[in-house]
């Protein structure tokens, strides 16, 4: 992880453009129907188990398997192909775009992904932590735990069918935690932020300063 | 139980008794094939008086052969007679005397992910229809693979993932309990447990319900890699789905009831709901108490 953050022009970034985008992309090949235009207001998943799909953005045809694709955040439709409408599409082909606005947290969690070692979910299940690292960060608190590599970190969980997932990365504490237990997290998607110890103090002045500039970064918008 | 218990008597349970029955629904020359499939689960049958957990075993088993450079048998199946360190789920205690099944299958995987996501179902799946041809005809089979008897648990299955350290190659470790003629249970489970010779009020041939069991896991097993052969010519659903979900569906009492589920459900239970069915994957599909759905993949779930 490099020292010389550049605070200004990650914050810079972020005035001049404080939304996140969210490219959907046809999950398989298909003829595609849009269901709403650019500049819709759309909803994410909702309810209290996130099992409240969000607003329908196209529809899918392979063979006669029609497919309802959601919005999976909360937003503004900002970009749509709409030349595409009525076509076939590939597989991963870039239908809609959604724009929604950054809090302050997640601001502070992007940065903090840009300069922590992270540690992603191999398959979509639900994660928790081996008995041995659940027992250490009840003792003393998850930025006191140390994880090597080889290290048994996680049970990953789904149907039924238990796997030990080994630590892979810098050596370091952790950091960060991205998942809650009993929770389904998708591949790929962040379970932990790592740091080596060293590095700890420069973390929390990434916070501090974000956290400082937070009125004078939305003061501009 | 019976030292005499072998893989090759195993072989010929599954040639006189098992085939025969599945021949009642399946046309010969597939259920032949299916069982073909799954022939190796029992391949190798490695039977102790007493272990501390088969699933340990299991792992002690691979670690070794891999040592040797050697490969390991896809289907090696440990029993033991008593388990002194048994444990479900969680932290969970599994009380594991004799009279019981207790043991562990190794599969060395070469299913694709959308089929080894159906182990486990595979599991209970097998562990019911042994209760059911061994005399309780009422078993049923609460999601994912709990096997139950009059509402009380009669079977229950783990399933353990893990990368051989030399080969590479990826285990599945199949544990299996089931409660055949033990009939004493601790105090905080007498209400939820139960067992095949309780029920049947007479004790059971347990030799006979071990191989009655692997023939099962056999043919099940058998199922999934049946099933994918099938499917990968045209890489579409056909119209009739999974024959293993099918079955399921047979087998359960789930769908209908109310339910409080959750990922550890007894330490933490998260909602109530009614099960309607399980997906195409095995998924459970939720109904909440505001008429919105969910499909759960993982967590475990309590009759209400």
């Amino acid at each position: 992880m490099s020292s010389d953050i550049d605070f200004d022009e990650i914050l810079g970034k972020y005035r001049m453009d404080p939304y996140a985008y969210v490219d959907i992309c046809a999950p398989h090949t298909g003829v595609v129907n849009f269901k709403l235009d650019k500049g819709t207001a759309v909803d994410g998943v909702g309810g209290e188990w996130n099992h409240i799909p969000g607003t329908p953005l196209f529809q899918i045809t392979r063979e006669r398997n029609r497919r309802v694709v959601n919005a999976p955040i909360t937003g503004i439709v900002s970009k749509i192909e709409v030349e595409r409408d009525g076509q076939f599409v590939e597989a991963g082909e870039k239908l809609i775009t959604i724009r929604y606005p950054l809090k302050k947290k997640e601001i502070i969690e992007n940065i903090l992904k840009e300069v922590l070692y992270l540690f992603v979910a191999p398959e979509k299940a639900k994660y928790f932590f081996s008995l041995d690292i659940q027992s250490r960060i009840e003792k003393k608190g998850s930025r006191a735990v140390t994880i090597r590599q080889g290290d048994e970190i996680f049970t990953m969980s789904l149907m039924k069918r238990d796997t030990p997932v080994y630590y892979t990365g810098q050596e370091g504490v952790i950091h960060s935690i991205y998942f809650k237990p009993g929770v389904s997290i998708a591949q790929g998607e962040p379970l932990v932020g790592i740091c080596d110890e060293d590095t700890l103090p420069m973390i929390q002045k990434v916070i501090t300063r974000v956290k400082a500039e937070w009125d004078s970064l939305y003061s501009g918008m | 139980m019976n030292s005499r218990l072998s893989a090759s008597r195993l072989r010929s349970y599954i040639k006189d008794v098992e085939l025969p029955v599945r021949t009642n629904v399946w046309p010969e020359p597939e259920a032949s094939l299916i069982l073909r499939f799954g022939a190796g689960i029992g391949s190798v049958l490695e039977h102790h008086a007493e272990l501390h957990r088969t699933m340990l075993q299991a792992r002690s088993h691979i670690s070794a052969i891999e040592r040797a450079d050697k490969s390991v048998v896809s289907g090696t199946t440990i029993l033991a007679d008593r388990l002194t360190g048994s444990k479900g789920r969680f932290t969970r205690h599994w009380h594991a005397p004799q009279g019981g099944l207790w043991g562990s299958t190794i599969y060395v995987n070469t299913l694709l992910p959308r089929s080894r996501l159906l182990l486990p179902v595979a599991a209970g799946i097998a562990g019911c229809e042994a209760v059911r041809e061994s005399g309780a005809q009422d078993a049923v089979i609460r999601w994912i693979n709990d096997v139950l008897i009059g509402g009380s648990k009669v079977g229950g299955f783990l399933a353990e993932s893990l990368t051989g350290a030399r080969s590479r190659e990826e285990y599945c470790l199949i544990g299996f309990g089931i409660n055949v003629n033990n009939e004493q249970f601790p105090e905080e489970i007498q209400a939820t447990a139960t067992s095949l010779g309780r029920h049947l009020g007479r004790p059971v041939d347990l030799e006979t319900f071990t191989y009655c069991f692997l023939a099962k896991l056999s043919w099940n097993i058998g199922l999934l890699h049946y099933y994918e052969e099938a499917l990968l010519p045209d890489l579409t659903p056909n119209g009739s789905g999974h024959p293993l979900i099918r079955r399921w569906r047979e087998l359960s009492d789930s769908p209908g009831k109310r339910v409080l589920f959750g990922f550890d459900v007894m330490a933490s239970p998260q909602y109530r709901a009614t099960v309607s069915s399980i997906t195409e994957d095995g998924g459970l599909q939720l109904v909440l108490e505001d008429g919105s759905e969910i499909t759960e993949y993982s967590g475990e779930i309590r009759y209400l």
